[in-house]
C-alpha cells in the first residue's frame, strides 16, 4: 500500500474508531443515548446508500428500486429468524443477505437490458412488484401491517438486544462493508464499473462482456443492501412494506445525489444530512418542505454533492 | 362474470384509461421533447385537484374549476421550467433530484394548508351537477360522470391531435420531438418552446386532477400513485408521441381494472409486469420512437 492510502487508512479507522466508542466518551450529554440512536440509523442507511452508490456513481446505473433488496432482505432476516425460531445472527443476516442479492439476480438480469432513463424506470416497476408482493403475501410479511415482534439477534453468545451493543454491532458491520466497497472500487474490477459508466461501447470493444459486468455489481449491490436491510430490521423490531417502497428507494437514491455519487463518504454524508433533516429539524418546522428545498438547492449549487464541494473548497 | 359484470368493468377500465391518458399525455409531451424526466408530474396532478377544490368552494361551479386548475398548473409550469429546469438540461440525475425536491415541497404545502381546506386528511369533490346520476346501460346501471370522462378524454385527444397536426406550434413540437438541436439551429427559440411545452405538461397533469378528484377523491399520496401510472404508460406507449399516451392508456387502464376484478392478489403487479414486458420486447414502447435500450 502507498503512504497516501496507508494515511487515509489511519484517518478512516481513527474517525471510526472515535464513532463507534460514542456512547461511550458522550455519557455525560443528556441526549447521548437518542444522538446514539440517530448515529445507528444513519449508519444503516449509509450502508444502503454506500450500496447504491456502487450502481448510481461507479456502474453509472440510476437505479431508482433498490429499496426492493433492503426491504426484501429486512423481510428474508425477519422471516428465516421466525420461521427457523432462532436468534443466531449468522442465520438472519446470511438469509437477508442472500435474499436480497437472488432478488438482485433477478430484476438485474431485466433491468440491465435498458439504458439511463430507461434502467431508472425498469428498476422502479420491478421494484413495485416486489412490494406489491411484500404488500399481499400477508401469511409470510404479514401484509400492510408489516411484519412486528422480531427479536434482536445474538452471536457467539454475545446478545445484541440492548442499545448499546446493537450500537457496536451496525458500527463494525458499517467498517467491514466500507473497506469492501474500498478495496472493490480501487481493484481492475471498480475501475471496468467506471468504464463501462464512461464509454459502454468501448469496453465492450475491448473484450468485456459488459452486460456481465453490471449485473455483478447489480448483484453486489443487492446483497449489500440486504445487510442493511437485516440491520434495520433488528433496528426498528418491524419491517414494512415501505421498507420494500419507492419512497425507500428514492431516499437512498438521494442520499446518493446530494452527498456526492462516485465516492466513497458522499453517500455516508448524505445519509447523514437526510436523517438529520427527517429525525433532528424542530417539529415545528416542516421537514418535507426542508428535504425538498435541500435537494433543490444541492442541484443548483452544488452539483457534485457534498463530497464534490469539500474537493473543490480544498483545490481553491 | 356475467356479461352485464365485464361490460360494466369494460366501462370502467376504459374511463381509468381515459383519464390515465390525460394524465399521461402532458408527461409523454416533456419527457419525448425535452427529455426531460419529470418526477414532479403527479404532485402537479395532486396540486390541480387541491386547486380544483378551492375553486369549487369559492365559485360552487366544478366548471369553473376545471378552466381555472389547469390555467393555475400552467402557470406553475411557466415560472419552475425557466428558474430550475433549464439549466439541467440532459442532466438527467439532476433533473430525477430536482422534480423530486420540488414534489415533496408541492406536497407538503398542500398537507400543511388546514385553513384552505387542504390538509392531511380526505378530502372530496362532489360530482358536478347534471352528472351525478347513473344511466341504464346493458340492464345495469352506470355513473354518468365516468361517460363524461371518457368522452371528455376523448375530444381532448382530438383537439391536441388537430393542434400537433394543423398548427405552427404542433410543428414546432413534433420537430423538437425529432431534433431539438437541429430546430434550434434553424433558428427557432428552442427555449420558449420548451418553456409552453412544459407549461402545457403541467397544465393536463392539473387537468387530469380536476378531472380524477371527483371519482378518487383527494388525499396524501395521490401523488406518487398518479406518478407511478402515467410513468407507466409513458413507457408501454411509448415516449413523445400522442398516440403513445392514447396506446398506452388504453392498455393500462383496462388491464389494471381488470386485474383488480380478477385477481386482487396481482393487481399491483399485473401492469408493473406488462411494463417490464413491453420494456424487454419492445424497448421503444408500442407505438413510441424514441428507442428505450439496445
Amino acid at each position: 500500500m502507498s503512504r497516501p492510502t496507508l494515511i487515509r487508512m489511519a484517518i478512516v479507522l481513527a474517525a471510526w474508531v472515535a464513532l463507534a466508542t460514542f456512547p461511550q466518551w458522550s455519557g455525560f450529554w443528556e441526549s447521548s443515548r437518542f444522538a446514539a440512536g440517530i448515529i445507528r440509523q444513519i449508519l444503516i442507511f449509509a450502508i444502503f446508500a454506500s450500496s447504491l452508490n456502487l450502481l448510481v456513481g461507479y456502474a453509472g446505473l440510476p437505479s431508482l428500486g433498490h429499496a426492493a433488496f433492503f426491504g426484501g432482505g429486512a423481510y428474508a432476516a425477519a422471516i428465516a429468524a421466525q420461521r427457523l425460531g432462532t436468534d443466531q445472527l449468522t442465520v438472519s443476516l446470511g438469509a437477508g443477505m442472500l435474499a436480497a442479492a437472488l432478488l438482485a439476480l433477478l430484476v438485474g438480469f431485466l433491468a440491465v437490458r435498458a439504458l439511463g432513463i430507461f434502467f431508472l424506470m425498469l428498476t422502479l416497476a420491478l421494484a413495485q412488484m416486489v412490494f406489491a408482493v411484500a404488500f399481499q403475501a400477508t401469511e409470510l410479511t404479514g401484509g400492510s401491517n408489516g411484519f412486528s415482534g422480531i427479536r434482536r439477534p445474538t452471536l457467539l453468545g454475545i446478545d445484541f438486544s440492548a442499545a448499546s451493543d446493537l450500537y457496536l454491532l451496525v458500527c463494525v458491520t458499517f467498517l467491514l462493508v466500507v473497506l469492501l466497497l474500498w478495496r472493490l472500487t480501487t481493484s481492475s474490477y471498480g475501475r471496468a464499473l467506471v468504464g463501462v459508466r464512461e464509454n459502454e461501447r468501448r469496453m465492450r470493444a475491448l473484450g468485456y462482456d459488459t452486460r456481465t459486468v453490471k449485473l455483478s455489481a447489480f448483484v453486489v449491490a443487492g446483497a449489500i443492501a440486504g445487510i442493511a436491510g437485516a440491520l434495520s430490521s433488528y433496528e426498528f423490531r418491524f419491517v414494512s412494506p415501505n421498507d420494500v417502497g419507492l419512497g425507500t428507494s428514492v431516499t437512498g437514491f438521494v442520499m446518493v445525489l446530494i452527498g456526492g455519487a462516485g465516492t466513497l463518504v458522499g453517500p455516508v454524508l448524505g445519509a447523514a444530512v437526510v436523517l438529520l433533516i427527517e429525525r433532528v429539524l424542530p417539529s415545528q418546522l416542516p421537514a418535507q418542505t426542508v428535504l425538498g428545498v435541500v435537494f433543490i438547492l444541492f442541484v443548483v449549487f452544488a452539483r457534485q454533492g457534498i463530497a464534490g464541494a469539500l474537493r473543490k473548497e480544498r483545490r481553491a | 362474470m356475467t356479461f352485464e359484470d365485464a361490460l360494466q368493468q369494460a366501462l370502467n377500465g376504459l374511463s381509468f384509461g381515459a383519464l390515465l391518458f390525460i394524465l399521461a399525455a402532458g408527461l409523454s409531451l416533456i419527457f419525448g421533447m425535452m427529455d426531460v424526466v419529470n418526477l414532479a408530474h403527479g404532485a402537479f396532478y395532486m396540486l390541480g385537484a387541491y386547486v380544483a377544490l378551492s375553486v369549487t368552494r369559492a365559485t360552487g361551479s366544478f366548471w369553473a374549476a376545471l378552466i381555472v386548475a389547469p390555467i393555475a398548473l400552467a402557470l406553475v409550469g411557466l415560472i419552475v421550467e425557466p428558474l430550475l429546469l433549464r439549466r439541467l438540461r440532459g442532466r438527467h440525475l439532476d433533473q430525477v433530484l430536482i422534480t423530486i425536491g420540488l414534489s415533496l415541497v408541492i406536497a407538503d404545502f398542500i398537507r400543511l394548508r388546514d385553513d384552505w381546506g387542504w390538509g392531511a386528511t380526505v378530502r372530496s369533490l362532489p360530482l358536478p351537477a347534471g352528472l351525478d346520476r347513473s344511466i341504464q346501460i346493458a340492464g345495469s346501471d352506470y355513473p354518468t360522470y365516468r361517460l363524461f370522462v371518457i368522452a371528455f378524454s376523448a375530444a381532448l385527444a382530438l383537439l391536441l391531435y388537430v393542434i400537433q397536426r394543423r398548427t405552427r406550434l404542433g410543428a414546432l413540437v413534433r420537430a423538437g420531438v425529432g431534433d431539438a438541436q437541429m430546430l434550434s439551429a434553424l433558428g427557432v427559440d428552442t427555449d420558449r418552446l420548451f418553456t409552453v411545452t412544459f407549461a402545457v405538461g403541467a397544465g393536463l397533469a392539473g387537468l387530469a386532477g380536476v378531472v380524477a378528484a371527483p371519482v378518487f377523491g383527494l388525499q396524501p399520496g395521490m401523488d406518487v400513485d398518479a406518478l407511478i401510472y402515467s410513468l407507466i404508460v409513458v413507457v408501454v406507449g411509448g415516449l413523445g408521441s400522442l398516440s403513445g399516451a392514447v396506446a398506452g392508456s388504453a392498455v393500462v387502464g383496462p388491464a389494471d381494472t381488470f386485474g383488480k376484478v380478477l385477481f386482487p392478489q396481482f393487481a399491483l403487479a399485473l401492469i408493473f409486469a406488462i411494463m417490464a414486458l413491453v420494456l424487454l420486447f419492445r424497448p421503444t414502447g408500442l407505438l413510441g420512437r424514441v428507442r428505450i435500450g439496445r
